[in-house]
């Protein structure tokens, strides 16, 4: 009986392999399984018959063969319903239609700046700061060598709550707050929100966003401060640009300077976005003012520093060629998904 | 400032293009913005810092120019004849104020003929962009542009008594100026006066009835100097900016106030004739203060990271007029002149000596050494809950602290009291600093709405301003606001993804909560434990129509430093289990007041250590239901550390949980 099974088995197996269409497979199906005159059906269904010694293998070597007859039987059906499904055109699978839209949400691209810049400063051994936004004149101004009459002062510079305080009109706050707190040596950046009454236009917002930058040490020169701003500049807006560091003035600073990048846009050639300049303002910096040491109690004699700022929206603005700071905070999604 | 390149040949001479001027300047610290060409000539748009306000004339630019070529500076000549009598004689002039008005002089020129300048004057001050007007005004235009300081010339006939009175000016008093404009004065302005009226706005403009006209013969000619902040007080207040407000406004050199006067008068004798009356009126109540600063040079090489020659530092300073007055072995000691009150300090002499030296021949440093950076944990937290609530679909959004008082009409959140009110606001309906951030996410909502954007799942994580009592600054508190458009339980179910990815193990209560922003159906305080997690619900009729929505959009508001205390950052791993888990899933008929919180509470208070989760599935209210009561399906998972559970003690479990549902809650498996 065992040869007989194993004859069919090789039978079975060459039919199917040979088959050439579905129906063929069918009529293959039939001849061994079918219900009436199946081969194996028909062995299965003489077992009782058979000797009581071997009945129990018969019936268990039939099964098996009768399970992977019908294993070969739909992977022949297979072959074919692949072939069948392909020449079928009105089941054709349109490959080209649009994926399903999975909502993927953006951060807002001034939060995307700030990461990326404060990624570049860890790298340089910077900590992250902050401070708070409502402010003691004295942070603001007073401890920024800033003098009493001085313009920024004047309330169409600077919003008021009275009682001495007011909204930050820079980030530089901190760099006093963080002196106060902690001795040299000092690397840290401070983002945050600031806010100046200018009136909005396109370049002007009422509320925008500051880095403030602050490196103190013995022996920290002019030269460290190039140093860093230059890794900086490179990483942020790539290692071909050229720098320009020219003399400027900020009360909290002296030396102070402000840095010029080539314009990205027009390579140097003089363009709308650099007021045919070929160079565009990015930073503004300086050795930290001895005032302001002497204010937090630093010895000015024996410690030395730099102080940067840098404006978020004007950086991004410049990266993505972004004409209007409005738009940051109109919150458009259809302009907020593009970052 | 606007300088004319020719014109700037006068006092120092050189060879330099007009872009290598430019750019000579420019890296001087004078940036020129804009270089224009003026038939002949170029114009330059130079940018001054306001610390150098000796740079707006025309011998200041020609300073730092003959610093830079190494060239000499030209100072005109200003001496000129008098006639006989003394100007005490036929003026006076009395200054009522010494704080504002600390120097005053006035000579007087009779006999000129008023008329068109001459070409070449003409053409000088139009290459700047100024009108000729006529010889006179062109004179004292020509000379406030070359010296910096402002000079005003009177129709001396005009004023009243002849004589001139420095004083504050009378509540509400009038006075035409030279533009037309009315201008109402109020009682803190300096003003120029006669012995009846007002004849100038101190140093900014002067007045329509005593300019110098057709008719004029005889002739005031002022030069000043008058307190920087009044004049910029008064300028603003009276929105009238002129050529003198701007440099009274930044400071004149003291010394200069009279160098000025005599230059304009000679000019005036040279080209509109007439004669000088002798003498002059000065009433100078400047303190003489000489400064004298000292410098080492292993402080500036130290500074600079440079290595330069005493030499070359002493050449830079006298170039720009520094006189050396001592010397020793690694420095020396400079008078600072008049015109140049910014410089002070040692620090200030070194940025003088690095910004002419040039800030492009400092070595840039190829170091700075390491130094462990501190891990910011907000920064951390902040970037975690963003990564999450953006990858669940939601926009960050960032909108202004300074919002209107509309935050409160429909009740507050955090804070009861008003808003910390801005004293000088922009916008008078926008004077507050924000207690909350719902009301900006509405207000995105709606600007994206009003563009066809119907979808709007935004998020912010910023400040809000809690006001605290008297003058202290304010509470900053930092709140995490969501808006959804998907419904209550899809945003409840973005807030629990948060915690889940903080590692807050502590389960979020809600209880029911009023506020007129949120229905009163679906809106809830949210708990950890005992802290107020913040709000969630979804917006009542009202505010959807105050904002003529067409969704029904859901926020939630949370107190973002809770979520700070209860995250940790470092969560531990928990071994995955390895036996197989069986699960039952139940549909029970409950009452309509029993909550899931209180059958998840009665399954978990069993405490049956086999019950691994408890996962909710749907409510369902209908035909087969009776009125009043609802169906719950879940799933409960059973799963044993030691071993493989049977089908029968599952069983038995599962009759425990029924038996205990039904006697404390009367619920029941559904038929």
């Amino acid at each position: 009986m065992q040869e007989r099974l194993n004859e069919i088995q090789n039978q079975a197996k060459d039919e199917l392999a040979k088959a050439e269409s579905l129906e063929e497979v069918e009529t293959i199906k039939t001849r061994y399984l079918g219900r009436k005159g199946g081969v194996i059906t028909d062995i299965i269904k003489s077992i009782p018959s058979l000797p009581p010694e071997q009945r129990s293998s018969t019936g268990k070597s039939a099964n098996i063969l009768k399970q992977e007859i019908g294993t070969w039987i739909e992977d022949a059906k297979g072959r074919f319903a692949d072939k069948e499904q392909a020449s079928d055109s009105k089941k054709m699978f349109d490959l080209s239609l649009p994926g399903e839209q999975k909502p993927y949400g953006h951060k807002h691209p001034l939060t995307q700046t700030i990461d990326e810049i404060k990624g570049i400063f860890k790298k340089l051994c910077f900590d992250i700061e902050y401070g708070p936004e409502v402010e003691h004149e004295y942070y603001n101004f007073d401890a920024l060598n800033i003098p009493a009459d001085h313009p920024s002062r004047e309330d169409f510079d600077t919003f008021y709550l009275g009682n001495k305080r007011l909204l930050r009109s820079q980030t530089s706050t901190v760099q006093i707050r963080v002196m106060e707190k902690t001795k040299p040596p000092i690397r840290m950046i401070a983002p945050g929100k600031v806010f100046r009454p200018d009136t909005v236009d396109a370049r002007h917002a009422s509320m925008f966003h500051q880095i403030e930058g602050l490196m103190v040490d013995e022996g920290v020169s002019f030269s460290d401060l190039k140093y860093v701003l230059t890794l900086f500049a490179q990483s942020y807006f790539g290692q071909d640009i050229k720098m320009r560091f020219r003399p400027s003035f900020f009360p909290f600073t002296e030396p102070s300077a402000e840095i010029d990048i080539s314009c990205s846009l027009c390579k140097g050639k003089g363009c709308s976005v650099c007021s045919q300049s070929g160079w565009v303002e990015v930073l503004g910096a300086g050795m930290v003012d001895p005032n302001v040491f002497d204010t937090v109690g630093y010895d000015s004699e024996k410690y030395t520093g730099f102080a940067f700022g840098i404006g978020v929206e004007r950086l991004t603005m410049l990266k993505y060629g972004i004409d209007n700071i409005r738009l940051f905070f109109e919150n458009d999604l259809r302009f907020l998904s593009q970052f | 400032m606007k300088i004319s390149c020719n014109w700037l040949k006068d006092y120092c001479k050189h060879d330099l293009s007009a872009e290598k001027l430019a750019e000579g300047l420019t890296n001087a610290g004078l940036v020129v913005d804009t270089i224009n060409p003026v038939e002949d000539d170029f114009c330059l748009e130079v940018e001054v810092t306001s610390n150098r306000p000796d740079c707006l004339g025309f011998v200041g630019v020609a300073r730092e120019v003959a610093t830079i070529v190494r060239g000499k500076l030209d100072i005109p000549d200003v001496d000129y004849d008098t006639t006989d009598e003394n100007i005490n004689d036929i003026t006076s002039v009395t200054i009522e104020d010494n704080e504002l008005c600390r120097r005053y002089t006035a000579r007087v020129i009779k006999d000129v003929k008023i008329g068109p300048s001459p070409e070449w004057l003409q053409r000088k001050i139009s290459s700047i962009g100024l009108r000729p007007v006529n010889n006179i005004v062109d004179i004292t235009n020509y000379v406030l542009m070359e010296s910096g300081q402002p000079l005003h010339a009177f129709d001396f006939d005009k004023l009243s008594e002849n004589r001139i009175v420095v004083r504050k000016a009378k509540k509400n008093e009038t006075m035409e100026a030279i533009d037309g404009s009315k201008c109402v004065l109020s009682d803190e302005m300096l003003v120029i006066a006669d012995s009846q009226k007002p004849v100038a706005i101190a140093g900014i403009m002067g007045g329509k009835e005593t300019e110098v006209s057709g008719t004029t013969t005889n002739i005031l000619l002022e030069s000043a100097f008058f307190d920087p902040r009044s004049v910029r007080r008064a300028s603003r207040k009276l929105s009238l900016m002129s050529d003198s407000s701007y440099r009274f406004e930044r400071r004149v050199d003291p010394e200069c106030v009279d160098w000025a006067s005599r230059r304009a008068t000679k000019m005036i004798l040279e080209i509109a004739g007439g004669q000088a009356v002798e003498g002059v009126i000065d009433q100078n109540h400047l303190e003489d203060n000489k400064v004298s600063v000292s410098l080492k040079m292993s402080r500036l090489n130290g500074l600079l990271g440079l290595q330069i020659e005493k030499d070359t530092a002493k050449v830079i300073l006298e170039n720009l007029q520094f006189k050396i007055n001592s010397e020793t072995e690694d420095g020396f000691s400079v008078d600072v002149p008049s015109f140049r009150g910014d410089v002070y300090r040692e620090v200030d002499l070194i940025e003088e000596v690095a910004r002419i030296h040039g800030y492009d021949k400092i070595p840039v440093k190829n170091s700075i050494g390491v130094k462990l950076s501190q891990d910011n944990r907000f920064d951390k937290i902040t970037e975690k809950t963003k990564n999450v609530i953006s990858g669940l679909g939601f926009n960050e959004v960032v909108t202004d602290s300074i919002v209107g008082d509309s935050q409160d009409r429909h009740g507050t959140i955090w804070s009861e009291t008003g808003g910390l009110k801005i004293l000088n606001p922009i916008r008078q309906d926008e004077n507050l600093l924000r207690k909350a951030l719902v009301h900006n996410l509405l207000r995105v909502k709606k600007h994206n709405q009003n563009y066809g954007v119907e979808k709007t799942d935004i998020y912010e994580l910023s400040k809000v301003y809690l006001p605290k009592e008297d003058d202290q600054l304010p509470e900053e508190k930092e709140c995490l606001c969501v808006l959804g458009e998907d419904g209550y339980l899809a945003l409840k179910g973005v807030i629990e993804a948060i915690l889940r990815h903080l590692n807050i193990e502590e389960d979020l209560e809600s209880a029911h909560f009023d506020f007129g922003l949120f229905s009163s159906e679906k809106s809830a305080e949210l708990r950890l434990g005992n802290s107020v997690l913040g709000f969630i619900g979804e917006l009542s009729r009202e505010v959807i129509n105050d904002y003529d929505f067409r969704s029904k959009p859901c926020v939630a508001e949370l107190d973002f430093n809770v979520l700070m205390d209860k995250t940790k950052l470092e969560g531990s791993y928990q071994k995955i289990p390895s036996l197989p888990i069986v699960t039952r899933d139940f549909a029970v008929v409950s009452d309509e007041k029993v909550t899931w919180a209180e059958i998840k509470g009665c399954i978990e208070s069993l405490k049956i250590d086999y019950v691994d989760d408890i996962e909710f599935f749907d409510v369902y209210r209908g035909k087969q239901i009776e009125k009043g009561r609802k169906s719950i399906a879940f799933r409960i998972i059973f799963r044993a550390d030691d071993k493989t559970l049977k089908s029968e003690e599952v069983d038995i479990l599962q009759e425990k949980i029924l038996a205990s549902l039904n006697s404390s809650l009367g619920v029941s498996l559904r038929a």
